[in-house]
């Protein structure tokens, strides 16, 4: 055993030019793996939890009752039709019993808060710009129980919604489409019956995530309830939950319990999280690729290694090393370069990422940053670490399972 | 077969498809014993050396060795009674060319077991003995021809073997290198190692105790030197 580790260690800092190729493939691997993990989930991370804090994990709202396919039925035995394009029937679009759904929520241990809404459509307008938006009536304190708001405010001005009647906050992409600048603008809502109404900007909302700060616009609840003659109506209620994992089957639940249609998170960011399942298939297999290469690389290196040494493994036989003696120093070899290259893979991982987390950047997309997101999570360095030392183990194990099996007498048959 | 007998061969075949290489060999080796093996080229006697070393099969046939039946069909047995048992050394060194003479030398007592403190000492200790005293650190390449089969007899005597095998180990050598060779192989068995040599110079065998004769692969003859 100690022979084996002597004779394995030896080589590898002897043959140093095959040794430092054969490493600096896992390295580049190793580095690739943790600096790519850690910038994609990194992003995806950081969306999905800034999407969240302002969205909530669950919302009840109501839903469309039309079904684009319904059959007609019992008309004809023999077959089934479908009705396309029938007209939609109009549905009363509030939730009548939200304060029901608020008591009985309330006290659930995995609910951490409730908030309620009034969502309606129209067009905001300044100056000559133009631009139809979804406006979100709030009771600022309970949103900003619930969902984390204020944070996003750049002016903190969340109160003043309370104060002013005339208030509204924007989401900051929209209020820059709008070509507002600063606070403390005038504009106009305009709503589909056709009534005007001023209002001024108090607060601009800076997510981050482009998603929302082009599309959001906040008004009190009362206010809005007011303007469109909905008293004390609430057509949209969003739960926050303990876990994000739950939101599933409390949707479900909801849906069932409240009559009005229930959704997930996952279910609303259904697009993304397929865009994400995407990004971090391709991710894996550019890695995966890197990785196959530096495993070929050990491969070919132990290989040759191993059929330059065709003579000294024979020797090694007749001094009476075993089968599983020349396996182990001829994996060993690639083990070696495993943790070597794992090492050095993740040492220079740390530093690009160090690097990349100095670099200013505007980065503007699914997420505005000024910067890389990067996700520096130790578990990325480790399953780093240990990628690289099973692929060169994998590489280097039928090199030496094939040095294992010379003869040492064909070896000194065949001469010199 | 008494108890100074090291090794016995007993009626050892070697067929290689329908060739036989060896034909019946009977013959046996007494403890303190200096014997070379002398043949024609291609008469079979590498091959009866790899059998006796146990590092080859034979077809037909039994090898006793201290009076026990070797049991070729346990390899990790075959193993240890090599790294044990026996030295080998061959025409070309066979030295790891990354080592140096001293980590050479070092590798069959690796594997007997021995720490390597006390393997390193031994090993220098061997290699001073063989008059390579100055040059222990130096790699293969950075040694003469003579002084890398010098490092090869160090290596084949570190575990102190019961049975010295050597193929013709001055076939590469010069007059001189070959005499201090046979010096030390002479030494070597003054002290009680057990040596067999193959040679096709016939001048050599005068320097060992007896002198087998191999012809198509059976013992033509056998003569005793003293
Ligand atoms: N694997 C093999 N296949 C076929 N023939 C073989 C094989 N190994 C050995 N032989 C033959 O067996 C015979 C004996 O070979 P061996 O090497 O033992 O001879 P040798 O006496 O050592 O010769 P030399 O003095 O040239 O070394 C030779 O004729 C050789 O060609
Ligand atoms: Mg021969």
């Amino acid at each position: 055993m100690k022979g084996n580790f002597f004779i394995s260690l030896r080589l590898f800092f002897e043959r140093r030019r095959q040794s430092i190729i054969a490493t600096l493939g896992v390295v580049i691997g190793t580095a690739a793996f943790i600096v790519m993990s850690s910038m994609v989930n990194g992003f995806q991370k950081y969306f999905l939890e800034e999407a969240l804090n302002i969205n909530g994990h669950v919302k009840i709202f109501v839903g469309s009752t039309f079904r684009e396919d319904r059959i007609l039925r019992k008309v004809y035995k023999e077959g089934i039709f479908f009705v396309l394009g029938a007209k939609p029937k109009s549905v009363k679009n509030r939730i009548s019993n939200y304060s029901e759904i608020l008591n009985r929520y309330a006290r659930d241990e995995n609910v951490l808060g409730i908030t309620l809404h009034l969502i309606g459509n129209g067009v905001i307008s300044y100056g000559v710009k133009e631009k139809p938006v979804t406006f979100v009536g709030i009771f600022p304190e309970l949103e900003n129980k619930t969902l984390r708001i204020s944070k996003y405010l750049v002016k903190n001005n969340l109160a003043q919604l309370k104060r002013n009647k005339e208030a509204v906050i924007l989401g900051i992409k929209l209020a820059e489409e709008l070509g507002i600048k600063d606070i403390g603008k005038k504009v106009v809502l305009v709503l589909p019956n056709g009534t005007l109404h001023r209002l001024k900007v108090v607060d601009l909302l800076n997510t981050g995530i482009t998603e929302i700060d082009k599309s959001r616009v906040y008004l009190h609840i009362k206010k809005l309830q007011d303007i469109l003659g909905k008293p004390n109506e609430v057509n949209e209620v969003i739960l926050k939950l303990k876990s994000a994992d739950l939101a599933p089957f409390y949707a479900k639940r909801l849906t069932k319990e409240t009559g009005y249609r229930a959704e997930s998170w996952q279910e609303s960011f259904k697009n993304f999280l397929s865009i994400f399942k995407i990004q971090k298939i391709i991710t894996r297999s550019v890695v995966f690729a890197i990785l196959l290469v530096s495993g070929f690389g050990i491969f070919n290196i132990i290989m040759m290694t191993v059929l330059e040494k065709k003579r000294d493994i024979a020797i090694l036989k007749a001094m009476g090393y075993e089968k599983r003696d020349i396996i182990l120093i001829f994996s060993l070899q690639g083990i070696i370069i495993g943790v070597f290259g794992g090492l050095v893979g993740n040492i220079l991982s740390y530093g690009i990422l160090e690097w990349l987390e100095t670099i200013k950047i505007e980065v503007e997309g699914i997420v505005r940053a000024e910067g890389f997101i990067l996700d520096r999570s130790i578990s990325y360095h480790l399953q780093g670490f240990i990628f690289a030392v099973l692929v060169s183990f994998f590489a280097s194990f039928y090199p030496a399972y094939r040095a294992s099996r010379f003869h040492p007498v064909e070896v000194f048959r065949s001469g010199s | 077969m008494g108890a100074d007998t090291v090794l016995k061969a007993e009626n050892i075949k070697k067929l290689i498809g329908n060739y036989e290489i060896l034909k019946g060999i009977n013959f046996s080796i007494k403890r303190g014993e200096f014997v070379s093996i002398v043949g024609a080229s291609g008469s079979g006697k590498s091959t009866l050396l790899y059998i006796l070393g146990l590092l080859d099969t034979p077809t037909e046939g039994k090898i006793f060795l201290e009076n026990k039946e070797v049991d070729f069909s346990q390899e990790k047995k075959l193993a240890a009674l090599r790294n044990r048992k026996f030295g080998f050394i061959f025409q070309f060194h066979y030295l790891i060319s990354e080592f140096t003479a001293l980590e050479n030398v070092m590798i069959p007592m690796l594997k007997a077991g021995v720490d390597s403190k006390r393997a390193k000492e031994k090993a220098e200790y061997l290699l001073e003995r063989l008059g390579l005293k100055d040059k222990i650190l130096r790699k293969p390449y950075q040694l003469s021809g003579g002084e890398q089969q010098r490092v090869a007899i160090a290596r084949a005597i570190a575990n102190d073997p019961i049975l010295l095998l050597a193929d013709e180990p001055t076939g590469n050598l010069d007059s001189v290198n070959t005499q201090k060779v046979m010096e030390i192989f002479q030494e070597l068995n003054s002290e009680g190692t057990t040596i067999v040599m193959v040679t096709h110079e016939r001048e050599l065998t005068r320097m060992t105790h007896r002198v087998v004769e191999i012809k198509d692969g059976e013992i033509v003859e056998e003569t005793t030197l003293v």
